[in-house]
Formats: structure tokens, sequence, C-alpha cells
């Protein structure tokens, strides 16, 4: 405990068992570090989670061993692949039952060894300290992530006494993240972007990580050059500003995509070529040069050629880029790109998202799940920190929720885990109390993790959570209707959900249910006006509603998209 | 797609043979052949002393050869993954 205060660390999350009690009992006999009792560790690890991700600190967990570690396995991956910082303290059964199938003991580093960036068995407590700094370092710096430390029971015993050391740096020889590029490097990418007419900034998680959102828009004060940003980007780049043209990929705006796949200049900023951004990579952007930025040397051309890489921490390269288009060496004369800009704007006068759709109070009483985000965008100002699970209910507060700033919008993008929203709601606001924090959920999603309704009484921590009701796992219903004949395979409850107001209320909670478009403005200020309670407002919406655009896939490009249920573009 | 050798130096501790072998099975890359010794005459690498500026001491390092066949690209890929590995000091193709 007393190496976690040196860490900084004020909270963490975590639950108890038999392999814990020692360090539960340090735990208790403490003041500095404030513990969050979840009520399932897959809770603790998404709570610490959204606690990264909002605050850019390393979130940390505490669970016991056995079933305690692997219940905190889905978090562990969650954070993973979205590269969070998150130090994960798996207590152990005693050393010497290592191996001997002993009550609650299973091999949590050979377990999570494929979702962690590293992992760290204790087997002598005068290591404890000098692990504790090196797993801090090895999360927060470089391509961040998750790092488990293993702790037998025996190392934390009361009896185990050790002189304590707690080292003042941490050097690890093997591992050495580059932090700039080359000036060379750089010049070559300022001379690809002078050379350019119609380039493309896309921006994603690793800006943020970086903490490069002043950089990136500084940069684009000198360029004018249109930005998009990945699910995992928003908010990294402004969504009011007039070159941003919204989120990209799978479900991103006709816009984006279009001008992904037309550019000559992509600038990837803290961004992978995901699957879900590239389309068919063979059909990706067949005339764009690829400029790479990124801190993690494998991310590069892994799917998409780079042509020139920088590697480093992203807020480094940018400021080198901006000091070298300041010198006065580089000439850059933003008109260059107007043409560019144009084309831009006339496609997304063609097929862009409708973001007045809150305006609609008449139509027929049915409630659309994307007014339901714009309304919510309009009560909240656009201020609030945002949650979202997985599914349909993500993709329409990704794309009708915008997003200033970064670290508000707190999602698990690469690895789609449902059941992440409320704990990782917990997590944020136990980080910004005075903040408006949404959880905007759907009915699949929020029964995952529902018993930390549980955990929001105990800390009051009034959420409001916005349950987008179409009875139905929308986004698998999504696919069925467009790939599989409209057949419906389990992707539906038959009557069996529950009442999610009365539910609520049982938690100690308030619930609110709408099922009219005319009651859903006030039925939501109603929520937003409750400051001290968690909210559950159930809107039950359109269930035949799709998410649109969606990339036509498999084999498509950027360029093949549906925009309706019978309109290709 | 050629016959291609891997030499990677790692720290010689507990679970880092697990890593580099659980990192070419996570990424479906195949092993033909592996081979994995604790250096004990620390003095043929005294390259790698210099280039990361540290010290080697006997059978602190272990040496690891794996031979794959892979194509040019996904080869810098692998190498990527693997130099990324905390553990790992070295990995490169052994020509």
């Amino acid at each position: 405990m007393q190496a976690l205060h040196e860490e900084s660390v004020d909270l963490i999350f975590g639950y108890p068992g038999g392999a814990a009690l020692h360090v539960y009992d340090a735990v208790f006999r403490q003041d500095k570090i404030e513990h969050i009792l979840v009520r399932h560790e897959q809770g603790a690890t998404h709570a610490a989670d959204g606690y990264a991700r909002s605050t850019g600190k390393p979130g940390v967990v505490l669970v016991t061993s056995g079933p305690g570690a692997t219940n905190a396995v889905t978090g562990i991956a969650t954070a993973f692949m979205d590269s969070i910082p998150m130090v994960v303290l798996s207590c152990q059964v005693a050393s010497h039952l290592i191996g001997t199938d002993a009550f609650q003991e299973t091999d949590m580093i050979g377990i999570s060894r494929p979702i962690v960036k590293h992992s760290f068995s204790i087997e002598n407590p005068n290591e404890i300290p000098r692990v504790i700094k090196e797993a801090f370092h090895i999360a927060t710096t470089g391509r961040q992530g998750p790092v488990v430390i293993d702790i037998p029971k025996d190392m934390t015993a009361p009896d185990k006494k050790f002189n304590y050391d707690y080292p003042s740096e941490v050097d690890i020889r093997s591992y050495k993240p580059p932090v700039a590029p080359s000036d060379k490097q750089v010049q070559r990418a300022v001379d690809a972007i002078l050379a350019s007419e119609k380039p493309v900034l896309y921006a994603g998680g690793g800006a943020i990580s970086s903490n490069a959102s002043s950089e990136l828009i500084e940069l684009n004060k000198i360029l004018r050059a249109p930005v998009t940003n990945t699910l995992m980007g928003l908010g990294v780049y402004p969504a009011s500003d007039p070159y941003f043209l919204g989120m990209l990929g799978m479900h991103g705006t006709y816009q984006a995509n279009m001008a992904m796949h037309n550019a000559d200049l992509i600038i990837a900023i803290g961004a992978r070529f995901d699957d879900r951004i590239t389309n068919t990579p063979s059909l990706f952007a067949p005339n764009a040069k690829i400029i790479h930025l990124d801190i993690d040397y494998s991310s590069v051309s892994k799917i998409i050629e780079a042509n020139i890489a920088l590697f480093g921490e992203v807020k480094n390269s940018l400021n080198k880029i901006i000091s070298k288009l300041n010198d006065g060496s580089n000439n850059h004369n933003p008109e260059k790109f107007i043409p560019w800009l144009n084309k831009i704007a006339e496609w997304k006068a063609l097929h862009g998202l409708n973001h007045d759709l809150y305006l609609d109070q008449t139509d027929n009483n049915m409630i659309l799940p994307q007014q339901v985000v714009q309304h919510v965008y309009q009560e909240t100002e656009g201020n609030a920190f945002v949650t979202s699970d997985v599914g349909q209910h993500q993709m329409f507060a990704a794309q009708y929720y915008h997003f200033d700033e970064p670290r508000k919008w707190i999602n698990s993008g690469s690895m789609g885990t449902m059941g992440f929203g409320l704990p990782a709601a917990m997590g944020v606001k136990l980080a910004h109390p005075k903040e408006e924090v949404v959880c905007i959920t759907g009915e699949g999603s929020i029964q995952m993790c529902i018993q930390e309704l549980s955990t929001c009484l105990q800390y009051n921590l009034p959420i409001k959570i916005i349950n987008i009701n179409n009875e139905a796992l929308g986004m698998v219903k999504q696919w069925q209707d467009m790939n599989y004949g409209g057949r419906h395979s389990e992707s539906t409850y038959q009557n069996s959900l529950p009442n999610f107001v009365e539910l609520a209320r049982s938690f100690g909670h308030e619930g609110i249910k709408i099922e009219k478009n005319s009651d859903l403005k006030e039925g939501l200020r109603k929520a937003f006006s409750l400051k001290d309670k968690l909210v559950f407002v159930d809107i039950y919406v359109d269930p035949s509603e799709h998410v649109y655009p969606m990339l036509v896939a498999p084999n498509g490009s950027l360029k093949d998209i549906w925009l309706g249920k019978d309109k290709k573009a | 797609m050629n016959k291609r050798k891997i030499l990677i130096i790692l720290e010689n501790k507990p679970g880092a043979l697990a890593r580099v072998v659980g990192l070419f099975h996570q990424r479906g890359y195949n092993i033909a052949s592996l081979h994995v010794d604790a250096v004990e005459d620390v003095s043929q690498y005294s390259w790698l002393e210099n280039n990361l500026s540290i010290n080697l001491k006997p059978n602190e390092v272990s040496e690891m050869t794996i031979s794959t066949t892979v194509s040019d690209t996904l080869l810098t890929q692998i190498l990527r993954q693997i130099n990324k590995l905390i553990d790992v000091l070295y990995a490169e193709e052994k020509i």
C-alpha cells in the first residue's frame, strides 16, 4: 500500500478474498488510498479503466486469486486492446501451494499473458517496491497497457518483515520505447505534406494517450486540412471545428470515408489502420501516401505500408512537424487545399448525417435511437463524459454526440466489451465527481454488469444511465437482417426483459420509462434535473432502426457504403 | 516464403521463454525449430553491451534461435512484435 501511495495512487478498485486477506488488512489500516468495493471483478477492471481513460492516470485493481483473477480477465483484455494504463494486483495462493491445485489457485500469469503488456510474479517480499515501480513505469510509458502483478499470499504475510526501500528511479535495460523521430524523418514528412493537394489527418486513440490534442489543433491551424478521428480518437480534435469530418470507418460519416478513399496523403496520428477503418486493406485509399506517427514499431506497416514512419511520442512528433513548418524554410499555403475541402463539403451535403433529428417531435410517436443521443447532447450541452457499451447505441453515440475535448468519450473500441459502460462510468464519476457522467447503453449490454448499480449506491455515484431499449441485440439483429435473410437467431428475448425502472428503484436509485417521442425531451430533462440521484432512463426506441452509414463488407473499400436499408452510395 | 532464422537475446527470467513462444501462437506465426540456452560466455555479446550501454553477467541472459518460414513483410512484423516484449534485449534475423 505504501508503494501504491508513492505512485500517487488515490483510488483502487477491488474485491477481497482468501489470498488477498493480508493485503486487505493493510488497506484497512491506512487512509491515504480509497478502496472501492465493486460487485464483480469485471466491474473493478472496467471502473479502473474508466478512471484511467478519463484522467490519463493508471487505473489500479486489487483482486484475490482464482475466480477473482479470472473474473478480471475481460477487463484486462479490454484495457490491453485499447492501450489503457492499468496495474492489476492479483493475489495468489501461498508459494508452497503453487502447482498443487490448491483452493482458488489459478495460473493468472499464464491466463493473462496474451492480454497484458507485461506481468510480474513476486518471489520475495523485498521485490514488492521495485516491481510496483516497474509495473507503473511499463503501464504508463511507450504504448500504454495493463500490467499484472501476481502476489502469493505468503509474500504479504505480516510476519514477513523487510526493509522497505522504494526506488526513486526506474531503469529497465530491455525496455526503451522511442521518444521522438529523427529530424530527417520529420523533414521527409513535411516535404510530403507540402507536396500534397488532398491530405487527410487521421487521428486515433494514441493521440489521446499522448495528450497531443493541443498539438494536433495547433498543427491544423497551420495546415487547414480535413481531420477525421477514429472511434477511439473522438474528442482529440474538436467535433465542432469546421475542418472536422466526423468519425471514419465501419459506421463513419460518408464524407470522412470518401475523403480517406480519395486522399493523396494520409497522416495517421496514433492510429493503427484497424480492420474497422481500412475495410479491405488491398482496396484502401489507392492513391494515398502514408505518414504514420506512432510510438509502437509493430503498429506501423502491419496492415497498411507506411511511406514515412515517425516513431516516438505522438506529441513530440507533432511538435517537431510544427517547428519545421514554422521555421521559415518550409512555406505552406493552405489555400491550395480549398478545392479539396470544397469537394468534401459536397460529399457532406450529399449524404452527411442528419444532426437535427432532435427537433422532430411530430412524425410518428416512435423514438429513433439517434434522437435520444441528440437530445442527451442538447440536455448536457455537449459537456458530459459519455461512457458506452457495445452495439448500435455505441455507434449512434459516436456519430451524434459531438466531443470537443479528449478523454470525454469512454468506450471499449477494439475489444467491444458489452458490460463496460456502467462500471466505466463509476470510474469516471469517482475521478470527476462534479462533472455530468452519462452511460449510453442498451438493454443487452447493461444486463452484463448491472450488479454495479449496488456499488453506485454505496459510493453515491449519481450517474445518468440512458438505456436505448430496442428489445433486441440490435447490432446482431442488423447483421442478421443484412446478411442472414432476416433470421433473428438468438438476438431477441421473447418478452423476458426486466422492468428496468423497478429494478433501478430496488437498488435504491430512480427510474424513468419513456416510450413516446413527445415525452422524450421532458423525460430526459427530468432525469438530468435529479442531480444527486442515479437515474436509469429506460427509453423504448424503434426496434427496426439500423446504423448507417455502414461499409460494405467483406470485400468492400471505403467508398462502398450502405446509406440506408436499400440505398448504396 | 523462405526459411528464416531469428536470433533473440532475452533476460534469463522465469516466463520469458513462454512469452516468446506464446507470441508466435497468438499472432499465428509458425515455429519450425527452437533452441534456447543461458549465455555463459557473455564476451561474444560485447557488441550488444556497447549498443545498449549495459554490462552482462554470465547466465544473466538467454540466447534463443527460432526458425520459421515467412515472407519478408511478416518477418519484419514478427521481429517488431518480439522486440516489444519487455524481457527481450535484441531480436534480429540471423544471417
